[in-house]
Formats: C-alpha cells, structure tokens, sequence
C-alpha cells in the first residue's frame, strides 16, 4: 500500500498540468521562432534579379487590341494552335450596360471585324490582355503534388517540365485560367513573364512589341522606374478576382468594374 | 529446429529495418539532387527555365543589316512597333550573326489585313489619342484613289508619312487629315 501512496503523490494534478504547460510552450515556441528554413539557401541568378520584385502593369486605356503581344508570345514559344499563354479579350458594354466578351483565336489574328451579333447600341468598347498573374500566394503551386510548379525566390511561378506529371490539378486550381496542358509535351504550360529574357536583364516580350507601351513591366524596388511611379501614384489600380486572395503581381490601370 | 522465444521480434525488427533501408535508397536515387535547394521544388529547375532559348531579338539586332528600312523606321510614325511583329522573329531569320531563314515579306491584301488590325475604325475601341484610325472603303474615296488600291501604295510602311510628306512639300498641296 505504501508503494501505490508514493505513485499517486508524484502523478498528482499540480505536477501534471505544470507537465502540459511546459510540453505546450515550448512546442509552440519551436513554431515561432524560424527553425533557420530559409538560412543558408544560395541566391537565385545574378545581376538582374538581385533585390527585385518584378510587377506587370497593363495599361487598359492604352489597348487597341493589335494582338502584337499574342503574336510575338506565340512565336517566341512555339505556342500550339488553340493554346495561348497570353491572350486579348474584348468587352463590349451596350446602353442597357449589358456585357458581352469575346476573344477570337485569343487575339493572335487582331480585331479586324466589329461585332454584328448586338442588338442594342454599343456604349463602351475596351479590349484586356490576359496572362499569367505571378501570384504571391498562387494556389497552382498549392495544389501540385509532384513540386513541379512552384514560386521562384525572385517571385516567377514557374513549371519543372520534367517533374510535371500533367495530372492538371493546377489547371483547375488557377482562378485566372492561365493555365493548359501542352498537347505536345503532356505537361503543364503557362506565362513566364519571358523568365529567361528576364534573367537576362530584358523586358518580356509582349511588353517589348507593344507598340502603344500598354503593357509595363519592372521593378517595384527601383524608386525611379515607371512602374514604381504608376502604382505609387493615384488613378485606378485593381487587380483581377483580388477575393481569391491569391495577391497577384499583375495590375491593371483603369480597367472598368466589370472586367473579371 | 526449435525457434528461440523472440524470434518472431527478431524478424519484424529486421524486416522493418530492410525495409527503411529500401526505401532510403530509392528515396535518395529518385529525388533529383537539387531538390529542396530553395523550398518543395527542383532548383536546377529555374535554370533550365531561364536557359530557354530567346527567339525575338528586338528592334536593334535588326539594325545591322537591315539599315536604311531601320533609320527610315526609327524616324517615322512606326518607331515602336517590332520589326518582328510584321516580319517574323530574329530566330526564324539568323543565328549566331549567320542568316538561316528568309522571312516572307508581307504582299498584296496581306498588306491591308495587316494595317487594319491596328488602324481600324470601325472597331469602336481604339483611343484616338493612342492611335489614327481609317474607316474602308470611305478613306480611299476621300483621297480620290481607286477602292482596290493598298496601303503600302500611298504609305511606305516603314515611315507611314515619309513620302507624303515629300509630296505635299514638292507640290505645295496638302493632302488634308486623315
């Protein structure tokens, strides 16, 4: 009888709650002090991306929807028939501000045609590129179960062609529909903000042949760059479906509250 | 032969010790070696992404061979569209400073598609601030030319105004807005 007293004066409440205490403060601090995850890890290229926080602005008010951008993106990456990394969409608002969206061959062939189709009269007509919004927090990469998409440390989503699997989880996952699965290779395809030409200290290409400068990319670190002036600035600046919470690095100045 | 009392432990143990070690080695053989190098991904990844090879050349690697539509371009109304966009890209066209390709030259109706797609005005879209616009046919019955004429028949494509211009300074006639 004497042993079992012993065991029940050292398992006695007090010493066991003082027990729970000190198991949960110290776990919980292993989650808030940084476990060194990012120490040590090498930079990223050199030269263009050291520092940088690259953003992409589209100018809506300066669109006249040529298509220069879709012809210069499908070129520079062979881009299959049907399948576009960037494309123009034209919206159309008549009297009764009734919405109507087109985007034939995504724009690769221009606008050439008015649209015939419309009953009442039109009131506004604007044209909005689309491409990949670089999301600071891109639900693509979240869902990948191979790692073959992921946020580059100089802030690129990116695709490992060789680890992607094509299973199109990420196609499902953007909520920007930038995404397709590449009919040649089975693997998942989208905008990179022309990465390698980045690297290399050059602009994307489709900001590069915009002949009306309505496609702006840079750096927002640089004080002095345009991008940089244009956010920092008044006017309208949004971003496309800002509720998914996906904070995208893709903005656009002056788009209608309708654009989506 | 009569097994020892923990001989059945023994062999779990083992197995599960086989097992780690199986799965060890096929984990380190099939994880590529820079995987995890900056977080849940493979980090040669970025370079194989930034070594893709780069097609257009912009404006400037035109230049070289390419000079007296290059300095009529640079002056002109054209000044910022790409070269590429209406002739194809620099790497359909050279490599290396070595020619591997001719880029057909735009001909014929290809020509007006080709102008339109900027200049239209029936689409009701284009800023006029950012860009003149024409509408077809009534542009050409305004300057009194045949409807089946092209744009490059009036406009060097180069430089839109360039002998426009020239004419209206020789005759003394200006040839009235758009």
């Amino acid at each position: 009888m004497k042993i079992k007293e012993n065991s029940l004066k050292n398992h006695d409440r007090r010493t066991f709650i003082k027990k729970v205490l000190k198991g949960t403060i110290s776990g919980s601090l292993l989650l808030v002090i940084p476990a060194g995850a990012d120490v040590g890890k090498p930079e990223v290229g050199n030269g263009p991306m050291k520092g940088k926080q690259f953003v992409f602005i589209v100018d809506v008010t300066r669109c006249i929807g040529c298509g220069s951008c879709c012809v210069a993106d499908k070129r520079e990456y062979q881009v299959p028939d049907g399948y576009y990394r960037t494309w123009v969409e034209r919206y159309i608002k008549d009297i009764d501000d009734e919405v109507f969206v087109d985007s034939p061959n995504g724009g690769v062939d221009g606008y050439q045609e008015p649209r015939t189709d419309l009953k009442r009269p039109v009131r506004d007509t604007f044209f909005i590129p689309k491409l990949c919004n670089m999301c600071q927090k891109p639900s693509c990469v979240q869902v990948c179960p191979v790692g073959a998409t992921f946020r580059s440390p100089d802030g690129f989503v990116l695709i490992d062609h060789e680890r992607c699997v094509g299973c199109a989880y990420c196609i499902q996952a953007c909520p920007y529909s930038v995404r397709f699965l590449h009919p040649v290779s089975k693997t998942a395809g989208k905008c990179t903000w022309c990465y390698h030409r980045v690297r290399k200290g050059l602009l994307p290409v489709c900001v590069e042949v915009c002949p009306v400068k309505a496609r702006k990319f840079g750096d927002m670190n640089d004080k002095s760059s345009e991008v940089y002036k244009l956010l920092s600035g008044p006017g309208v600046i949004t971003v496309l479906k800002k509720e998914m919470g996906n904070k995208p690095s893709l903005f656009y100045k002056d788009a209608r509250r309708e654009v989506v | 032969m009569q097994s020892s009392y923990n001989s059945h432990v023994k062999r779990i143990v083992l197995a599960i010790i086989l097992f780690g070690l199986v799965g060890f080695a096929t984990k380190t053989f099939l994880t590529p070696d820079s995987f995890g190098m900056y977080g849940h991904y493979r980090g040669d990844a970025i370079d194989d992404e930034a070594a893709r090879e780069m097609r257009h050349m912009g404006n400037s690697s035109c230049l070289p061979c390419h000079g007296y539509e290059a300095e009529a371009h640079q002056k002109g109304e054209h000044a910022t569209i790409s070269c590429e966009f209406c002739h194809g890209p620099n790497g359909d066209h050279a490599k290396d400073g070595k020619k591997i390709g001719v880029l057909a030259v735009k001909e014929g109706e290809e020509i007006k598609v080709l102008c339109l797609r900027c200049h239209n005005k029936a689409i009701q879209a284009r800023p006029g601030e950012m860009i003149k616009t024409v509408a077809m046919p009534e542009h050409l019955e305004q300057k009194k030319v045949k409807t089946t004429h092209l744009c490059n028949q009036c406009h060097y494509v180069h430089a839109p105004l360039k002998y426009i211009k020239r004419a209206e300074e020789i005759s003394g006639v200006k040839g009235g807005d758009s």
